[in-house]
């Protein structure tokens, strides 16, 4: 029959190569021709791709890196003026490390205003500070009469390249503008090096080898390392977290998809098989399908993404006020995200891939695909790993801290999602016996749902690890910020900033900065009085509020978290401030509080005076000695005054100071104003502050309670109608041909609709049951064990929230379910699948 | 039959000789119909004396007699072409008449005669495809008319397949009590004649 | 030896009540170059019969000889390389895999077995061109008319040195000038030494073939005995008006 050599001895066993290739080659063709069936899953991971490429592009570049200030050094030393010990230091760096980039600064305000800026004296060449220097025009300074400013300083001084320039007594020539393109607020004036004779602060970058301990460099020495320390949720690590569960979800739909895409090729399998292809080539068809979809997918979203990354580039500048280069992209977490997208479809076909080797031949190449194996998996792996999530959160609980516990935690989530995966079709079954009695439609709906557990299964899983994720943002957030002792929220709002004196509670010198508290003259007192109202007159406040605080705090003398937060004196204008009347307030009350719940704390106790003395406080016994502590002061809930955590939340009275014998100080002022502040602002601000000697404290970044889990709420309910519109689209193509035959036997348009509706409902309910109790397993598991927040602390329930995901969403997923099933679904496999 | 009308349609292209007829009768309808070779000239005769042919020399044999088609002879081969045969009274049918007996005797196994007269058939079927195979690259006419036989053959087969759908049926119901006697409505068919 | 041989085959599905006899006690043999036809009526298990004897099915009972080797009781991997070297199917229709030209589609069980691109494409190229389709090599099969694309199908049921081709209604998807090019196709390969086993309801179409065995309700009821000499037939014709 052939004329051609071809010696079957010398062929590979199962065919090697050239038989793997021409299965891949034909997987790649019908991907090719039958994209749009698969275009879900495509557009799924390209979305998840895009998104990270641009998510973390902007969240890496959002904030102000605290990497910034390091150029390309590795050590970061902040002295704080220019002593002997500084000099020395410095040389003895130099000595064993080589080079040292020094920078002066000397902080100088301009007069009339709260603009400050930097009289800088740095190297433009230096080895390390040169990224933190870019010339906008002319030159830079190269004598001691010659100076470079920035655009802000030059618009204070009206000056220009040319122009004479006398500051602090020197005449210098302005011979071109600069500016920090690590951070574009940073005004300055640049200098040759030894033109700051007085610095507010030396900056020393250098080099010293990896791993020498910080002990021996000294305790204001920074190193990337300890910046990520203190910062372990930075962008990164978030962002890998996040894209490994959105992969995960992913899988989860895909497959559904993949699944439903084996079944269209069941013919064309079966000929293979007929062909002689082995099981592992049939495998590979499947399987090649996954990895293609996912390379395609993710290159498109790499490709959309950086897109939409170089779009949204020039607003993000503007925004965080620092130059941002068109590839200052996290590249690791871009790379992980596309390998991830890969690795999940290629999973998520593998277990469709393993179900079409079950099928026999035979019946493949009739088109009939085998019922669906009612596999009696058992629910043991479900339960056992539950318990074991319980118990692995349980002890991350216990061991109260970061760094131990945190290993728990993640392998407790973990092994919480995968339970969660295993379980869920066993809902389906009962759901299924459940409706038994119910209409035609719903019984419909639930035994597909019941039987088809590949597709079914999966979607559930994903939509139940959603509202998981959700629901424990949500009840982790409502317990902690519930916590009314160790009061967590915003410190402060947008409208307000506190001025700290150096003895204040958060100034330089104050207690929480572990130097003694001691007492300032009466005319720094005055002096700095001045400077806050000048500070406040330039920024537009229309109220300033003087704090006062006393050598007294309140302590929680029994085990678990501890009050935080300052406390100040509620003095008459203070108390009037915050329009409290006097008539309001009890005469024997010595505690104020607007922290909810505040007064039914139990062993509180105020420690004073001598208290201090003996090294500081620390949770003590109970009932403390007299004559240091009072124990159980009356405490009076008053919902005046301001909410902020460095805001006046909790006062002690001038009744309390009185029968202690305790004398108040002025350690800040409290500034409103009528709109919120402007980070230009602010900075000015700031330098005036420091100009002073003072401090201030803004708004920071936490957001409040609600909005945590409001997003959260929002965030888990649009995932899970997403997956579930993605999967009913799925489920509806596959039943067309019962449909089609429901129709024909004359069901009218409402069954159809109902069956789409009862389908939708019954997933998102179940998912949203099923995610939400988990989180409750997870939280329950966690806080039993946990010192600081027992599992009283899951008393404040978000209830609207809850709500929301359990009862509103599946409503709102059934009566789009019905909406859509207005039109008769195309028929796209074409057979039916019974 | 419709001898006449092919020696019509041979004379239609040209005069001819009588033998010449003969030759290129039996050549055209292929071998599959043997002719006696009386036929023809007798056939040829009848024409002539219908007027639908003419010879000039009436003396000598048919066979060196040189025949032409009349007027009247194209006409009718015209006529003859165009008009379908009268197919309404359906012929008397040997096999149809063994199978309706076999039915009916109840010690004859009706399927068995089926089945001997499906054999036969098939294996009729069998050698005329292998001889339109072995001859029809040079022979279209004798590919048509094998083509003919075949398709006549099959399809006495289909109606054996389907009586034996149908007497299975019968007996299937009959097997299950129905009794209930077989239609008899006699349909004439063809009434006219 | 024949090339293929059923001994006693019985085929049961179902199990208890609902049992069904799909086939019981064949026996059959295909010699080498013999075109061997199944007729019979839906239902007489014709289908059942091809993919046991193809492997793609197990008998209940009885033996299925591949060129002297026992298939029942071999691995399905040894299976599939018995697919891959030895058979050929052909179907009504649905034979060739969409996404693949005509000639990848005819060296396909080439490259599964292991042979290098260029040998299969070569391969397949000949045993196209040997069917007159080497003009159409590179069409997909939506480009390929009904009856070029079975013929497509025969060619890749017969690359490379395969021996035993079986075909279910090859012809039953096409109008008779093609059904007939189909079988004639057929025929060419069992001259060239293949053992066919066709399928078929169609009786012009099992006329092809030298024996035509009978199936009714799973049993091989009859058979056609072997044709007379051509000469025969026509001198029968000239006695008989």
């Amino acid at each position: 029959m052939t004329q051609f050599p071809d010696p079957i001895e010398q062929r590979p066993p199962d065919g090697g190569m050239p038989a793997r290739r021409a299965v891949t080659r034909w997987a790649w063709r019908l991907l090719r021709r039958e994209w749009r069936q698969q275009l879900l899953v495509l557009a799924l991971i390209a979305l998840a791709v895009a998104v990270t490429t641009v998510g973390v592009g902007v969240s890496a570049n959002t904030p102000l890196s605290p990497y910034v200030g390091f150029g390309s050094a590795h050590d970061l030393a902040t002295f704080s003026g220019n002593s002997a010990s500084t000099t020395a230091k410095i040389a003895s760096w130099r000595q064993r490390y080589g080079a040292v980039d020094v920078i002066d600064n000397e902080t100088i305000t301009v007069p009339g205003t709260v603009n400050s800026f930097d009289l800088r004296a740095q190297n433009p060449l230096g080895p390390f500070g040169g990224s933190l220097l870019l010339l906008t025009s002319g030159r830079y300074p190269a004598k001691a009469s010659e100076v470079a400013v920035t655009e802000g300083v030059a618009s204070d001084f009206n000056l220009k390249v040319g122009s004479s320039w006398t500051i602090l007594g020197v005449t210098r020539r302005v011979v071109g503008t600069v500016e920090n393109p690590k951070n574009l607020l940073d005004d300055f004036a640049l200098v040759v090096p030894g033109q700051v004779a007085a610095p507010t602060e030396v900056v020393a970058l250098f080099d010293a080898p990896r791993g020498t301990p910080l002990r021996t460099l000294g305790s204001n020495v920074l190193t990337p390392e300890l910046v990520a320390q203190s910062n372990v949720l930075n962008p990164e690590t978030i962002s890998i977290a996040l894209v490994t569960m959105v992969m995960l979800l992913i899988a989860l739909v895909a497959i559904a998809g993949f699944t439903v895409i084996a079944q269209r090729r069941l013919r064309s399998i079966g000929m293979l098989g007929a062909l002689g292809a082995t099981d592992e080539h049939i495998k590979l068809v499947i399987r090649a399908n996954g990895v293609f979809v996912g390379l395609v997918g993710a290159v498109l979203g790499f490709i959309l993404g950086f897109a939409a990354w170089l779009a949204y580039r020039p607003i993000l500048e503007t925004s965080a006020h620092h130059v941002v280069g068109a590839l200052e992209l996290p590249w690791i977490v871009i790379v992980v995200a596309v390998v991830l997208a890969v690795l999940a479809s290629s999973f998520a076909s593998s277990r469709p891939a393993r179900a079409m080797t079950r099928i026999s031949a035979v019946s493949a190449l009739s088109g009939r695909p085998a019922p669906p194996r009612q596999l009696r998996r058992s629910a043991i792996p479900g339960i056992v790993l539950v318990v074991v999530a319980f118990f692995l959160l349980g002890a991350a609980g216990a061991s109260g801290g970061k760094g131990v516990g945190m290993g728990e935690v993640v392998l407790g989530f973990i092994t919480l999602t995968i339970s969660v995966v295993l379980l869920s079709p066993f809902l389906l079954t009962a759901l299924d016996r459940l409706s038994r009695h119910a209409s035609l439609a719903i019984r419909m709906a639930m035994r597909d749902l019941a039987r088809y557990r590949a597709r079914s299964g999966s979607a559930l899983g994903a939509i139940s690890i959603g509202v998981l994720i959700a629901m424990v943002v949500i009840i982790a957030s409502a317990a902690r910020f519930g916590n009314v002792l160790d009061y967590a929220g915003p410190n402060v709002s947008s409208t307000q900033l506190i001025i700290y004196t150096p003895n204040g509670p958060y100034g330089p010198r104050g207690p929480a900065n572990d130097a003694p508290g001691g007492g300032t003259s009466k005319a720094t007192t005055a002096s700095m009085a001045r400077s806050a109202n000048s500070i406040a007159d330039a920024l537009g406040a229309h109220k300033i509020i003087e704090l006062e605080t006393t050598s007294a705090t309140l302590q929680h003398a029994a085990p678990g978290r501890a009050y935080s937060g300052p406390l100040y004196v509620a003095t008459p204008s203070l108390l009037r401030a915050f329009g409290i009347p006097g008539s309001a307030v009890e005469p024997t009350a010595e505690i104020l509080s607007m922290r909810p719940g505040f007064s039914r704390i139990t062993k509180m106790q105020i420690v004073y005076g001598n208290y201090f003395a003996a090294g500081g406080p620390s949770s003590g016994s109970w009932p403390c000695r007299a004559g240091s502590c009072l124990a159980d002061p009356s405490v009076q809930e008053v919902s005046g005054l301001p909410s902020g955590t460095s805001a006046p939340n909790t006062v002690i009275t001038e009744y309390a100071l009185r029968r202690l014998g305790l004398k108040p100080i002025t350690s800040g002022w409290l500034v409103e104003t009528a709109k919120p502040l402007s980070a230009a602002q602010l900075t000015g601000a700031r330098g005036a502050a420091a100009a002073a000697g003072m401090s201030i404290e803004t708004k920071s970044s936490i957001p409040t309670s609600a909005t945590i889990i409001d997003w959260a709420t929002i965030v888990g309910t649009v995932l899970a109608l997403g997956i579930l519109a993605m999967t009913i689209g799925l489920i509806r193509s596959e039943t067309a041909g019962d449909l089609r035959i429901l129709t024909a036997a004359g069901a009218s348009s409402r069954t159809r609709r109902n069956l789409t509706a009862a389908t939708a409902t019954a997933l998102a309910f179940v998912g949203a049951a099923v995610g939400t109790s988990a989180a409750y397993v997870a939280m329950i598991g966690f806080s039993r064990t946990s010192a600081l927040d027992g599992i009283s602390s899951l008393a404040s329930v978000p209830v609207m929230n809850l709500v929301m995901i359990l009862v509103a969403m599946p409503l709102a997923a059934g009566i789009v379910g019905w909406l859509a099933a207005r039109r008769e679904p195309k028929g796209l496999s074409g057979q039916p699948l019974t | 039959m419709s001898i006449r009308h092919s020696l019509l349609a041979l004379l239609s292209e040209g005069p001819k000789y009588g033998f010449q007829l003969r030759q290129e009768f039996e050549v055209s309808t292929g071998d599959v119909w043997p002719l006696n070779v009386g036929q023809v000239y007798t056939t040829l005769d009848r024409l002539e004396r219908d007027g639908l042919a003419e010879s000039d020399d009436l003396d000598t044999d048919e066979r060196q007699r040189n025949f032409r088609i009349t007027r009247a002879g194209e006409e009718e081969l015209s006529r003859w072409l165009r008009t379908p045969p009268d197919l309404t009274q359906p012929p008397r049918d040997e096999l149809v008449i063994k199978v309706l007996v076999a039915f009916r005797l109840p010690e004859v196994d009706v399927f068995e005669v089926i089945q001997v007269h499906r054999r036969y058939l098939v294996q009729l079927m069998q050698q005329w495809t292998r001889l339109k195979e072995d001859e029809s690259h040079f022979d279209l006419a004798f590919a048509l008319a094998v083509d003919a036989e075949l398709f006549r053959l099959d399809s006495v087969v289909r109606w054996l397949d389907a009586a034996d759908g149908r007497l299975r049926r019968f007996h299937l119901e009959a097997a299950e009590d129905r009794t209930v006697a077989p239609p008899r409505i006699r349909r004439r068919i063809g009434a006219h004649r | 030896m024949s090339m293929l041989e059923l001994r006693n085959v019985s085929k049961v599905y179902g199990e208890g009540a609902t049992e069904v006899d799909a086939l019981s006690d064949i026996d059959l043999a295909v010699e080498r170059g013999s075109l061997v036809a199944i007729m019979g009526p839906s239902g007489s298990g014709k289908s059942t019969l091809l993919t046991i004897a193809g492997s793609l099915e197990l008998p209940t009972t009885g033996d299925v000889m591949i060129n002297g080797t026992n298939v029942v009781g071999m691995s399905r991997y040894d299976k599939a390389r018995l697919r891959r070297r030895t058979i050929g199917y052909v179907f009504q229709d649905f034979n060739l895999l969409a996404g693949l030209t005509a000639v990848e589609n005819v060296s396909l069980p080439l490259e599964l077995d292991g042979v290098p691109l260029k040998r299969a494409r070569v391969q397949g190229m000949s045993a196209l061109d040997a069917l007159g389709l080497a003009h159409r090599a590179g069409r997909f099969p939506d480009e390929l008319s009904g009856g070029e694309r079975q013929r497509v199908a025969i060619a890749r049921a017969v690359v490379g040195e395969r021996s035993l081709l079986l075909a279910d209604e090859p012809s039953g998807a096409l109008d008779s000038v093609n059904g007939e090019a189909v079988m004639r196709m057929i025929l060419a390969a069992c001259h060239g030494g293949v053992a066919a086993l066709v399928v078929t309801h169609d009786a012009k179409l099992a006329s092809w073939a030298d024996r035509v065995v009978f199936l009714r309700d799973g049993r091989a009821v009859d058979e056609t005995l072997p044709p007379q000499p051509p000469e025969e037939l026509l001198s029968q014709q000239a006695t008989n008006p």
